[in-house]
Order: structure tokens, then sequence, then C-alpha cells
């Protein structure tokens, strides 16, 4: 990173899921702040940038939208490299997208880790919560309960279609983002690295929840 | 066809029109406001559909499916009569004011008669640029009819003495017409696997019984065992995935009229290749088919074409064999395009993050549809190396924009292109792609990295 006076950070992030979750309309809604029920799948990977200025610094988002098909793990695992913050997003109308949450937050960590040995700050989202909601995201503090245990460090009932809570959520990753990145200068500066309990990474998280 | 007959119509029109109608446009139209100068209209208010039939007889040309705008009434006079000489008028100082020296008015009005000349040579300019245009679209009208007669008369009856020849591959590198274009696919692509429209029936058949017998979409990959979840649940995939099939023709989504067909295609080939399966990138290669052949036919061209070894490797995701794929990509990337190549390299941009979508739709989602049908004309003609070399071309073509950008601007303008293409221009510098390399042409360069691959390259382990 640039120290000099006008700071600059670039972060890489994955935006995965199961096909036809919404990540693609997440992302539009975020980037271009539009949202049309006529977007395209997904071939490959797809790419946005989004320029925040967060804390009087510029902070540029290189949003990385990957193609949901599991069959293409084998060859889109390759752009999880030096990602530093992911959402891993499903369809609350769709129960089985929500299942493979987990088999994407495990494959996510299987392939990246941070300098430091932990992995990188992970927003769940759940998409199309103006389809009706899921009895499972209807339970908040079971989705929370879900979160700490599969390392989230939040979760949040999006919908690309109304504009609910993608800011709030990116906005969210990225501070935990900010977060670990002083974390990883911190244990590169020390000479022992004091390994953290996941007990604190949860209890910094719980600010992201949020209280509706 | 439609277009064409339309264009060479208003053109026909226009010319006729301009020599025995020297009236002014606003005595002839009273229904048309736009106009102005047009006194109150008496009597009822009509519809305007009405009003333009009734314009339409008066100027004489009410023909059947002749739609005419006032636009085009109006641009027949352009090339007498600048707008400009209407718009601009010199006038006396008012009354009340004391008059301009003679000297003064003398130069005001050479000044005002300069900027009207001026005025009027940008617009006979413009007219001239617009009557250029017309005129090449009517050409082209004109070749495709002519080019559509050759193919149906001369080609199609003869096509396995003719179709190596000079003649009709030149024919077919200028795009073929639209009206033909499924036969000459259906021919080039072959049946090499001998489908009949009763296998194609059979698999159907096959592929709606399971559609039956799988009530829920969501609890099937509860089900099934997980290694082969994703095979078995094709058929949710297809389901999402049509939808999201070229959306903005609104001709596949749920109640479009290929929806079904569509869905039908994808399902019938998951029933004749389970192994393969659906895979992201087959609705987009099934719908610009079904545009082009009838459902069973198209059928046939699908599975035959998804049979070749290209796309066998892609949507097999045989990774090793894609890398191959793109590593030959690359030989020939530097070859043809030093300069942007070791730009890419500089920021890191590898061949897979623009080229799988390309190749695993054969370009039909990046390009705008009738430019990618002409890329299918030639990749149908010249096989999978044409694929490399329309992207070679497209680097080409946008090489001065892509030295220009980082990584993300550059990674974000290839996958998602811009939206107006120009398709001569594209051809041209495809044309100018050598697919050799030293001496050697791509399925060697293919072959000898194969070879390299199958020995153990480290570099292929993820």
């Amino acid at each position: 990173m640039q120290t000099n006076h006008h700071k600059e950070r670039l972060y890489k992030i994955l935006v995965i899921g199961d096909l036809g979750v919404g990540k693609t309309s997440i992302i539009k809604r975020y980037v271009h702040h539009n949202f049309s029920p006529n977007y395209r799948a997904t071939i490959g990977v797809d790419f946005a940038l989004k320029v925040l200025n967060w804390d009087q610094e510029t902070v540029r988002l290189q949003l990385w939208d990957i193609a949901g098909q599991e069959r293409f793990g084998n060859m889109t695992r390759v752009y999880y490299r030096e990602a530093m913050g992911a959402f891993i997003v499903f369809d609350v109308t769709r129960p089985a997208s929500f299942e493979a949450v987990t088999k994407w937050k495990e494959d996510l960590d299987s392939k990246l880790t941070l300098t430091n040995g932990k992995h990188v700050a992970t927003v769940l989202l759940a998409n199309k919560c103006d389809q009706g909601r899921d009895v499972l995201t209807n339970n908040g503090i079971k989705m929370e309960q879900f979160c700490q245990e599969n390392g989230f460090v939040g979760w949040y009932e999006t919908s690309a279609k109304e504009n609910i809570n993608i800011d709030e959520a990116a906005n969210c990753l990225v501070k935990h983002i900010i977060a670990s990145e002083k974390d990883m200068l911190q244990s590169e500066v020390s000479d022992t690295i004091t390994p953290q309990l996941e007990k604190d990474k949860g209890g910094t998280c719980s600010s992201c929840f949020r209280s509706q | 066809m439609a277009t064409a007959s339309l264009i060479l119509y208003i053109d026909r029109s226009l010319f006729a029109r301009r020599v025995k109608d020297n009236r002014p446009v606003e005595q002839r139209d009273p229904g048309w406001k736009l106009f102005g100068k047009v006194p109150p209209r008496e009597g009822p208010i009509k519809d305007p559909k009405k009003v333009q039939k009734e314009y339409e007889t008066k100027s004489g040309r009410g023909g059947p499916g002749n739609p005419t705008s006032p636009r085009q009434s109006v641009r027949k006079n352009l090339d007498f009569e600048p707008l400009s000489t209407t718009a601009l008028i010199l006038e006396d100082r008012p009354a009340n004011l004391p008059a301009k020296p003679v000297e003064e008015a003398q130069k005001h009005r050479q000044q005002y008669e300069e900027m009207v000349a001026q005025a009027k040579k940008r617009e006979l300019k413009e007219a001239q640029k617009r009557k250029k245009q017309l005129e090449d679209r009517c050409k082209l009208e004109e070749s495709i009819g002519t080019a559509a007669q050759t193919w149906n008369q001369e080609i199609l009856p003869n096509w396995s003495a003719m179709c190596t020849s000079r003649r009709v591959r030149d024919l077919w590198w200028q795009g073929i017409p639209p009206s033909v274009r499924g036969k000459v696919w259906s021919l080039a692509v072959g049946n090499e696997l001998n489908i009949t429209h009763e296998l194609y029936h059979i698999c159907l058949s096959r592929a709606k019984v399971k559609w039956k017998t799988t009530p829920a979409s969501s609890a099937e990959t509860e089900t099934e065992d997980a290694g082969c979840s994703d095979r078995e649940s094709s058929l949710e995939l297809i389901k999402l995935d049509i939808s999201r099939t070229f959306p903005q023709l609104c001709i596949f989504q749920q109640g479009g009229p290929y929806h079904d067909v569509l869905h039908s295609i994808l399902g019938a080939y998951t029933c004749y290749r389970p192994d393969v399966g659906y895979v992201q990138g087959m609705s987009f290669i099934a719908a610009v088919l079904i545009l082009n052949l009838d459902t069973a036919d198209a059928f046939i061209a699908f599975a035959n074409l998804l049979n070749k070894p290209c796309q066998m490797a892609f949507f097999r995701v045989d990774h090793s064999l894609m890398l191959t794929y793109f590593a030959a990509f690359e030989v020939f990337f530097e070859e043809n395009l030093p300069k942007l190549f070791a730009h890419f390299k500089k920021n890191n941009l590898t061949p897979d993050i623009y080229l799988i979508d390309w190749i695993f739709t054969l370009y039909s989602k990046s390009l705008p549809l009738d430019l990618a049908c002409r890329v299918w004309d030639v990749f149908c003609r010249d096989g999978e190396e044409f694929l490399f070399r329309t992207a070679l071309g497209l680097l080409r073509l946008y090489q001065d924009v892509l030295t220009c950008m980082d990584f993300i601007h550059m990674a974000q303008f290839l996958t998602r292109l811009p939206d107006l293409i120009p398709a001569e221009q594209l051809f041209q510098h495809i044309a100018t792609i050598h697919m050799t390399s030293r001496n050697r042409k791509w399925a060697q360069v293919l072959q000898a990295l194969q070879k390299d691959h199958e020995r153990g390259s480290p570099v292929l382990k993820h």
C-alpha cells in the first residue's frame, strides 16, 4: 500500500454463490445504482470497479463476479488469489442455494488465506428478500449463530431490486477488510505472532449485525 | 428480408418523389402539426393511424406495410433547400432605432450571406452523407439478396463439390445471408454423430419424464448423492438460465415463443449426453441455433457442434486441455500483437479472463447477435482456430484503447465489449491475423503443447 499523503487503497473482492442468486444484480446495483430483471448469465467472470471515500481516503473495490455453476469451480478458483474480502450470496426463495453457502465458504477458506494465516473477511448476503422471507433468515438469532459458526463477519438481507442493504453490507465488508489489513501489518511488524482466538473476531463483528 | 424491402421502398419513393413534387411539405400534409403553419384542423380529431393512412394516400404511396415517418417526407427537400435559410433571417434595425449606415448594412448583409452559404454547404454535405448511407444500406441489402440467390440456386444444390472452392469461401467470409444461414451451418457442422429426428424425440421424451419425476426443484440436490448432484441438477440450472439467455430479445423467457423450444433442446441434450449434462453457455449456443433452424435440426447441429474437440474440452471443463488452448492462443497472440501481449503480461491479464466467456458462448453473448452470427459463419467454415483468430481480431481492433488501460479496466472492457462494434472493421482486423507461428499452423501448435503437457508440465498443476 502507498504510504504517501494521498492514501489510496485497492481491494479485490469476490462475489460468489450459486447460479442465479443475483450476484450480478447486486454488483450492478452497488456500482451503477440500477436494476434490470434482464441480466444475462455470467460465464467465467465479470468485473466492476467501485470507488469509495473512506475516512478521507480513496478506496477502490475491484469486484470479481464469478460464475455460479459448480462445474466451473476448477477454473474459477484461480480467481480467488489475492482477494481481500468476499460476499457469499444466496437466494432466500431457494433453500438449496443457502445449503450451498457452507460449501462456498469452505471452498473459499481452503483456497485463500491472508498472510497472517486468517481467512478473508466474508459477508453473507440473503438476496431477493423483497420476494418473501425464508424461514431461516426470519430467525435473526439463528442466522447470527450460523455466521459465527461459519466464520462470516456479518450477514444482511438484501434486495438488488429494491436497493435494500447493499451499501450497508459493502461498508461492513470494507470495514472488516481495513481491520484485517491493519492486523496483518501488525503481525508483520512484530516478531512474535500472537494468535488470536476466534472469539475475539466474533466480538468485533457484532457491531456489524443489523439490529432490526 | 422485410427490412430489405422496406428500405428499398423508402429509397425508391424518396427519389421518385423528389422529381415530380416540388410543393412545400406543409401544403400536402394538413395532418402533421409538427411543421407548424398549418391552420387548426376542423372536424373530428382523427386517430394517428387514420391520419397516417390519409397522408399516405394523398402523397400517393399508400402501399401495404410501408410505415413512413414525417421525417422521411421532409428529408427529400434537404438537397435543395437547407434548413438554415429558413432559420436565420436578416432583418433591418427596428424602426424606433436609427438605421444602420449603408456601409455597415452592406457588411452585415455580406456576413449574413456568408453564414447562410456556409450553413447550406454543411447541410448539403450532411444530406449527401445521409443519402450515401441510405444507398450503401440499399446496396448491402441488394447484395444480400443476390447472395441468397447464389447460395440457394448454385451452392447448396452442389454443396460437396463447391463448398471448398475459392469463390464460395470468399462469399462465405462476407457473411451468409440469414435466409440460408441455418442450412449452411447444418451442412458445415455435419452430423458425425448420426443423430436422427427420431433420436431427438426419444431424448426429449426422456427429459420430459425426468421433469415430471423431480417434483420440487430445490429438493433434488439433497436426495442425489453428492458426487453427481451437479450433473443431476442440470434440469434446474436449465430453468434458471433460459430466462437469462438473450433477455433483451424477450423470446426465450417464460411465456415467450421460443422458451419451450430452448428448454426442450437443452433438456434433450442432458439425456443424450448425461456425462456432460448442462453447462452454462450452452443456452446461448442453442438459442442462436434455434433462431436459424427448426427444432430437431437445431438439436442435431447443437450436439454435433458441442462434440468438436475444442467445445468438448470446454464444456467438460477439462481444465488442463483448456489451459493448453489458452497457451496456444498466447503463442499466436505474441506473434501477431507483441506490444499488446507484453502489456497484458505486465498487467497479469491472462487469456482465461476473457476467453472463457467468448469460447463458451461462441461470442453470442459478447458480440451483437448479427455480428456473432457472422463469426459463426466463418467458424463453421474454418473450425476452432477461427474462434481464437476472432479473439485476436478483437484485441487488434481495440489495441489502442487497451494499451492505455490498467488490469481492471481491460478486464471490464473485454468482458463487456462496446455495444456498437463496426462489423467490417472487425473482419478486416481478423483478416490481418496470421494463424501461423514459425511455419506451424494452429493445430500443430496446439498438438505440440498438448504433448508437452502430457509429459507432465508443472505449469498445469493448480
